[in-house]
């Protein structure tokens, strides 16, 4: 039986609506409670940041990172264990994008 | 910018879809869709619409006509119950990963949320079994959306999208400027795979004595069949296919093992179990390809290679994931690997291809009394068309007995509702199929169970004049069903008899013509007279009602523990 942890998923996005849905509908297919849910724009203009707390297993949590990155309007998605240092995220989307920018 | 230069959104609408190379709509009309239907009049030389008989026979269709062409299939609905009717075919095409785009009707904008009549919300219904899902409230955004919708359906795994047109945007006017859509930030469906990866998986298969390749339905939408069959001939590798993946590898290809799964071929299962390396290329490991996970490639080092990353691992522990494109990785996996001579493992299913003729072919296939079996008719089907029709099946023993009897010789022949098993997909399928390939010869295979749940697209073939070869495989009985009552729940046949109708009445009275096959020595001249023409036609087979579909892995079991028959077990 895998351990469940408390986990952090992040997931950075285009600003469109039904997006909040679409994560939450993720949790609950498969049956996890969000413990707690921040949306808020980031520090790159035009972009989303949602930050979901849970209590999971990190094959679950792996699943749910992955199928957030498959949604059309999400550019990245993360996941750690809670506490562990999150804050190169920011530069890795940046840089996603400029790439993306770049072999348009 | 003057009110003279702009147009309805609803033509914008249609010049969106005829410069996206749109040239067939499957729809029906309604009241929140009437601006698009009313432009539409002026578009019939241009735009073929095909009406069905029910929203659900439009999205089937347009499944069919994707697959049989690959191009994306395109339905027009109106709102409410005309959406939420396409609904079970937009999940069918999520699973199967079949390209369609359904435009819907809406209410208003400002009547949004108030529960106009026939509001429902789409959005919110459609999101988590669509590739994209996106409301148009301005005419403006018209052109965007629609050139989106294309773009998403038909690259990377393809899916269906869907689009909800307010009837305020139909009705608007604004400019017209076609622009298509080849770049969304943050949606990358294009990838190539790591060159490190590749080498990696080429050492694995170069030191491997026994691969077995596991060929899904990737290898067809990636148009990758001559990369496979290259590599498969350059390392002397046997493949088998998944259901969907059919016709990708040729029948007759000496590589090729058959079918895996549930029903599949015994070669192609037990290779499976005895290989060292496994290269699965554009399938997901369903559970009805894997039979009991815990034992399943036990021994096998795995290499999954796939588009969609999060296939990647996802049911079966894998050993090397490939994040790529089928033809592009199969192509240079081709350059990468050494020349082999593994003739003796290639030659590995003449045991078991023995059996299977011997327990379960011959006896389906050529029994010498008592009713016709169902796959009598499927082999004549092949034999007589040459195996060169497009097969689609509905869902049930028809489909098992379809996937196995029939013989490819091209790809995109074999079209059926896979993962979401959708009974009624068959006939709607069929015309879309139809006439997404006009030029070839499309022959159903279905249950009277399966054809009764759409039969009512009858009349879009009489009214289209759809040439569609509708082979009612007639046993009475929901059959598969049946099949596991007997097998798994103590012949206990709760609710699968069916009390049937005169089809031979109904396909009259839709104006198709019929044969009604009883006795075996009907069967060859009843089909090749449906062969014969390019006409729409029924063969009603009143076939074995007890009759199984063997070989079987047992629900739980692993997928060498085979049933060939009601008493005895592969050893």
């Amino acid at each position: 039986m895998e351990k469940e942890k408390l986990y952090i998923i992040t997931a950075y996005t285009e600003n469109q609506v039904g997006l909040l849905s679409t994560v939450a509908g993720m949790f609950t297919r498969r049956s996890i409670n969000i413990d707690t849910l921040r949306v808020m724009a980031s520090t790159i203009p035009g972009v989303h940041k949602f930050t979901v707390k849970t209590r999971t297993t990190e094959s679950k949590v792996k699943s749910i990172v992955l199928n957030m990155e498959k949604k059309v309007d999400v550019i990245k998605a993360f996941y750690y264990v809670d506490n562990e240092n999150s804050m190169h995220e920011i530069e890795e989307v940046a840089s996603f994008l400029q790439a993306r920018e770049n072999n348009k | 910018m003057t009110k003279k230069n702009k147009i309805s959104g609803s033509q914008i609408l249609l010049e969106t879809l005829i410069a996206e190379g749109v040239d067939t709509l499957f729809g029906y009309p309604g009241g929140q869709i009437m601006p698009v239907y009313d432009k539409m009049y002026e578009y019939g030389d241009k735009l073929r619409h095909v009406l069905v008989r029910h929203e659900q026979g439009a999205i089937h269709a347009a499944q069919g006509y994707a697959r049989a062409k690959g191009f994306p299939g395109t339905v027009i609905v109106t709102s409410g119950p005309g959406a939420t009717n396409v609904i079970t075919g937009v999940a069918d095409a999520m699973v199967d990963s079949t390209p369609v785009v359904v435009i819907a009707g809406q209410v208003n904008t400002s009547l949004l949320g108030t529960d106009a009549f026939q509001e429902t919300d789409l959005m919110g219904l459609t999101n988590p079994i669509t590739k994209w899902s996106y409301q148009i409230r301005r005419p403006e955004d018209i052109v965007w959306a629609v050139s989106r919708a294309y773009y998403i359906a038909s690259t990377g795994r393809p899916g269906p999208v869907v689009l909800d047109l307010t009837k305020d945007a139909q009705v608007g006017l604004a400019e017209f400027q076609y622009e298509k859509c080849e770049f969304i930030r943050s949606y990358q469906p294009k990838f190539n795979a790591d060159e490190a990866k590749l080498r990696q998986a080429a050492k694995m298969i170069d030191q491997s004595k026994r691969p077995f390749v596991l060929c899904g339905q990737g290898v067809i939408l990636s148009g990758a069949e001559k990369e496979l069959a290259a590599f498969l001939e350059k390392g002397c590798i046997p493949v088998g296919s998944t259901l969907l993946g059919l016709s990708a590898v040729a029948s007759d290809n000496p590589h090729y093992k058959g079918m895996l799964g549930m029903h599949g071929n015994i070669a192609a299962n037990i290779m499976s179990q005895e290989a060292d390396v496994i290269l699965a290329v554009g399938m997901r490991f369903d559970d009805r390809v894997t039979g009991n996970l815990s034992n399943y490639c036990r021994d096998a080092r795995i290499i999954h290679v796939d588009i969609d990353p999060s296939e990647l691992g996802k049911n079966v522990p894998i050993d090397l994931g490939v994040h790529g494109d089928a033809k592009q990785v199969l192509a240079r996996l081709t350059e990468l690997i050494s020349r082999q001579d593994r003739t003796e493992w290639l030659q590995r299913d003449v045991r078991f291809n023995q059996v299977e003729q011997e327990k379960v072919i011959i006896p389906e296939t050529c029994p010498n009394c008592g009713k016709i079996n169902p796959g009598e008719v499927v082999a004549m089907v092949a034999e007589v068309s040459g195996n060169d029709a497009i097969i689609l099946t509905d869902v049930g023993q028809n489909q098992m007995i379809g996937a196995r009897y029939s013989r490819f010789k091209n790809s995109r022949s074999f079209i059926s509702s896979g993962g979401l098993g959708t009974m009624g997909f068959g006939i709607p399928a069929t015309i879309g199929a139809k006439i997404g390939a006009p030029e070839r010869k499309v022959c159903l295979f279905v249950g009277d169970g399966g054809f009764q749940m759409t039969l009512q697209e009858l009349g879009t073939i009489m009214q289209e004049q759809v040439g569609v070869k509708i082979v009612l495989l007639n046993n009475n009985w929901l059959g598969n069903v049946r099949q596991w009552q007997e097998l798994f729940f103590g012949e206990r046949y709760s609710q699968t008899r069916m009390i049937n109708p005169d089809f031979e009445k109904i396909a009259e009275a839709y104006g198709i013509e019929h044969v009604l096959v009883e006795e075996r020595e009907q069967l060859r001249p009843a089909v090749e007279k449906m062969l014969a023409d390019d006409k729409p036609f029924i063969l009603d087979v009143h076939i074995n009602e007890e009759n199984m579909v063997f070989p079987m892995v047992p629900p739980g079991k692993s997928v060498s523990e085979i049933m060939l028959n009601n008493e005895e077990w592969f050893e």
